[in-house]
């Protein structure tokens, strides 16, 4: 009787919830407080559009054409690092990170969570980014756009991803926010080059981005699965 | 025992070190069309071997942290994290001397190896200064973590060098297209240097076993770069027409090897301080 007592206690008690369920609960808690405070979106907007107002004055606008890929994807990764380390300084605060290790629910779905959360973010930010790019820059794309889509989808997932994971462990650091660009930015370097290469391709018409896509892809399996084996550990890292 | 076994290997990597310099500068054949400055190719390689195993050690020990959690295991990767950017920075350094004159450019901005390279230097950089900056307790976790992360990156971008073209010269050991005795000089230049770097990263994992039990996890920074950047800035102006190619020859040695005792000299007096802490600690 006893025995069956401290049984029960040590245990640990099943969550009646799926992983997608946790996960999606995660997503709309974060959705949810983003979209009451708009703090991390308004900065994250701002910036992104000082950076396009800067660069428009740095190039001018026939000689901007080669780099632009380049532009563009500088502009989302400052800007995604912004949204990143906001994403995880707010959990810090409020101590929903040590709730976390105590409760039974995986790391893993409020990792999943924190993810497709961010992916949302900057997606949306990138739908506004855009429209400026297309005003400042005068810029048209001369292949499929169905293939622009689909590599800003994959190196968004990529940044954010590895951004997500990277932010939780340069938030255990000294220097918080000066942390995560020192480490994201070296481990993405295979992804920011082929998102840069491929946009170029798409947009100036010149080679297929296929192989860029393939790349991508492979990227983001490869550094997912990662992700989701470490995360815990980086979680609970004292 | 430790420290007898540590002096003889100490000596031989000496003895072997002296050996495959000479036979490098002064017995290897001159190469054909790029004449002595070929000859930094036996400091250039060897180093990059070193780099990479050490690499290679640092994954294997933070895979063995995150399973096992020994401290020795943490100890090692940081040692041989630190070794291998020591021996990066060398390639890093003499690979664009060789190329000033070879290529008439210091660096190659689209050449995919030379990015590999200066990716792994910079990946690893940043595991130092995570390293340096997590707070206490947390540093080995996170530190493994990252490790494991930065290891992933290497075969994606092999295979990314498979479509990008390159300019470095393709791995010649073991083809007809190398002189039999550069080979050989080669290989003797690269155990020297593979004993070398085990014995820095035998004598660093030592240090860095004294600095655990006394618990003051200092501050490690690989002071590549500086040195060899102080001893070869004459060069960085001139033509490479009209420079003889010795000059890139001697810059490049004098680089590589002040590298090595400035990173000799660092590592000693940090073991001044440490020996100074532990003292006051009286340990």
């Amino acid at each position: 009787m006893k025995a069956d007592a401290i049984k029960a206690a040590t245990e640990t008690p099943a969550v009646n919830m799926s992983f997608t369920r946790l996960a999606w609960i995660n997503v709309a808690k974060d959705l949810r407080l983003e979209w009451r405070s708009r703090d991390v979106f308004n900065s994250m907007m701002f910036f992104a559009l000082v950076v396009v107002v800067v660069f428009s004055f740095a190039f001018e606008r026939d000689e901007s054409k080669p780099v632009m890929g380049g532009l563009i994807w500088v502009a989302f990764l400052f800007s995604t690092t912004m949204a990143l380390n906001q994403s995880w300084a707010r959990e810090l605060r409020n101590g929903v990170l040590d709730a976390y290790r105590v409760s039974p629910a995986p790391a893993e779905a409020l990792f999943l969570g924190k993810v497709v959360g961010n992916f949302i973010l900057v997606s949306l930010l990138e739908c506004l980014m855009a429209p400026l790019f297309v005003v400042f820059y005068n810029l048209t794309s001369v292949g499929p756009l169905w293939q622009l889509i689909l590599v800003a989808l994959l190196g968004t997932w990529a940044l954010v991803v590895n951004g997500t994971f990277f932010a939780a462990m340069s938030i255990r650091t000294r220097n918080r926010e000066l942390m995560l660009p020192l480490l994201l930015l070296p481990i993405s370097i295979p992804a920011v080059l082929s998102m840069v290469t491929g946009t170029s391709q798409v947009l100036s018409g010149e080679g297929s981005p296929i192989v860029q896509l393939k790349f991508l892809a492979g990227f983001c399996v490869i550094f997912t699965t990662a992700c989701f084996l470490l995360f815990e550990t980086v979680l609970n890292a004292e | 025992m430790k420290n007898k076994l540590f002096l003889a290997f100490a000596a031989l990597a000496c003895l072997l070190l002296a050996f495959g310099t000479y036979e490098a500068l002064v017995v290897a054949p001159t190469e054909e069309t790029m004449g002595d400055v070929q000859r930094i190719f036996y400091v250039h390689v060897p180093a990059a071997t070193v780099g990479f195993t050490m690499f290679f050690v640092n994954f294997i020990a933070s895979l063995l942290y995150l399973w096992k959690r020994s401290a020795r295991a943490d100890a090692l990767a940081a040692a041989s994290a630190e070794v291998g950017v020591v021996f990066c920075s060398v390639v890093l350094i003499t690979g664009p001397i060789w190329a000033r004159y070879a290529w008439g450019v210091w660096w190659s901005a689209w050449d995919m190896r030379l990015n590999t390279t200066l990716m792994l230097w910079l990946l690893y950089v940043s595991y130092l200064i995570l390293r340096r900056s997590s707070t206490a307790g947390s540093t080995s976790m996170l530190a493994s973590a990252l490790a494991v992360f930065a290891f992933l990156d290497v075969p994606i971008v092999y295979m990314a060098n498979r479509w990008f073209r390159t300019h470095h010269p393709a791995p010649m050991i073991g083809t007809p297209n190398l002189d039999p005795r550069m080979q050989n000089i080669l290989f003797i230049n690269m155990i020297a240097f593979l004993i070398f770097g085990s014995l820095i990263a035998w004598f660093r994992y030592e240090m860095e076993r004294t600095a655990q039990t006394i618990d003051a996890a200092h501050i490690q920074r690989a002071a590549g770069g500086a040195v060899g950047m102080m001893a070869v800035p004459a060069m960085f102006l001139a033509a490479p027409t009209h420079v003889n190619p010795h000059a890139y020859l001697w810059g490049g040695y004098l680089a590589a090897w002040g590298i090595y005792l400035g990173y000799l000299l660092f590592l000693m007096a940090k073991l001044g301080r440490l020996k100074k802490e532990a003292a006051e600690l009286g340990r």
